[in-house]
């Protein structure tokens, strides 16, 4: 056996958008909140226009950092790190075609952005996950040709993922900016973005990718070092479904099929019940996942089985 | 040896990867899956549900 690992808008969108904006004055530095209105979702304003303005306003947001849950504040800009690390600039591990993600988005054109706010032991590509400097400088005009090549080809969307490139907005924003209007994108996320980011990405994408990791905060603290994550996660989510369209995806852990399977199956049938859910069950013990005892092994069969009747019993909308 | 500057890709210029986990029990993993390992893999194992899909003309996928 083989296993692969891995649009409605709100009616009310603009007067959340006057609303949120509270945030991007709170925690902001300038005429960020000046910037953000002026590049506000406009009809008929191209996205590619919308996302050059918003990649201005997002790289101005570097100098009090809060892209991410962590809010660290601190300015980029001027060399400052928070707790991913990154710098002003971000680079890219990976840009390739693949057909390894869900049925409806392959062929995809991925765009990998090295760094991440969060510290999965068991990352897949902690190398360049865990390191923004990883890999090279975003060639801008050398990706978007290799993208618009990939749709020529046959590719069905543009897929931007990290890492996670929410710590690195501008440069998605760029890069976004550089793509036909016409593309569908899709924003592979671990969905512990900050209600800033949110309104950079508003609008700018066609679907969100995103990430449910962990059923309970004491496995997310223990496993990837980050707090709170059970309720910014879920925030995301919900916001995310009500301005594009949601996938999420689970990677079954070896030994987390009650502790963080179980309550994740069970808030998305409450909460989310026709959003398209992803289990994935090809963990493999990659990256430091040998510093916990019960991430060095795969998912068992029976934890396997265990998981789709979970899945099917709370009537999960599961995708391939 | 230290790498000379010319050794050093030029930019968007990177080698297509995938990676892959053979298990003990026959069981293969595979992550970032490219067009081209996914026919190789087809050839392999053409009764792979999972493959077959993944390895169809990009005009073929399901929806």
């Amino acid at each position: 056996m083989i296993s692969i690992v891995q649009e409605r808008r709100s009616p009310t969108r603009r007067e959340k958008l006057g609303v949120q904006s509270r945030d991007v004055r709170d925690c902001s530095k300038g005429t960020l909140k000046r910037e953000l209105q002026r590049a506000g979702p406009e009809a008929g304003v191209p996205r590619s226009t919308l996302a050059r303005e918003r990649a201005a306003a997002a790289r101005a947001a570097l100098a009090d950092c809060r892209l991410c849950a962590h809010e660290c504040g601190v300015n980029r800009l001027v060399g400052e790190a928070g707790l991913c690390h990154a710098g002003a600039e971000a680079r890219i591990f990976m840009a390739q075609a693949e057909v390894s993600d869900e049925l409806e988005l392959i062929p995809t054109f991925a765009i990998a952005l090295s760094g991440c706010d969060l510290r999965c032991d068991f990352c897949i590509t902690g190398g360049p996950s865990w390191n923004p400097r990883a890999g090279e400088p975003v060639p801008l005009e050398i990706l978007a040709g290799q993208a618009r090549a990939a749709l020529a080809d046959g590719a069905r969307t543009i897929m931007i993922l990290g890492g996670e490139p929410t710590i690195h907005l501008p440069a998605a924003l760029e890069i976004v900016a550089a793509l036909p209007d016409d593309a569908k994108l899709v924003w592979k996320t671990n969905a512990h973005g900050s209600a800033l980011a949110r309104e950079l990405l508003d609008g700018m994408f066609d679907i969100w990718l995103a990430d449910f990791k962990f059923g309970n905060d004491a496995c997310a603290q223990r496993l990837a070092k980050v707090p709170d994550y059970v309720r910014v996660v879920r925030e995301n989510l919900l916001w995310a479904n009500e301005h594009s369209e949601l996938m999420v995806r689970h990677l079954l852990m070896p030994g987390h099929v009650d502790c963080c399977w179980q309550p994740v199956a069970e808030w998305l049938a409450a909460e989310l019940p026709a959003v398209k859910v992803n289990l994935r069950s090809g963990f493999w013990p990659a990256w430091h996942s040998a510093r916990h005892s019960d991430l060095r092994r795969t998912v068992s069969n029976s934890e396997s089985a265990q998981a789709w009747r979970i899945a099917r019993n709370c009537g999960l909308n599961l995708v391939e | 040896m230290k790498p000379d500057a010319n050794d050093k890709p030029a930019a968007g210029k990177h080698p297509l990867t995938s990676d892959l986990l053979l298990l003990p029990d026959g069981r293969i993993l595979v992550h970032n899956l490219t067009p081209a390992f996914a026919g190789l893999l087809k050839e392999l194992n053409p009764d792979d549900e999972q493959i077959r899909l993944r390895s169809l003309p990009s005009t073929e996928h399901p929806t």
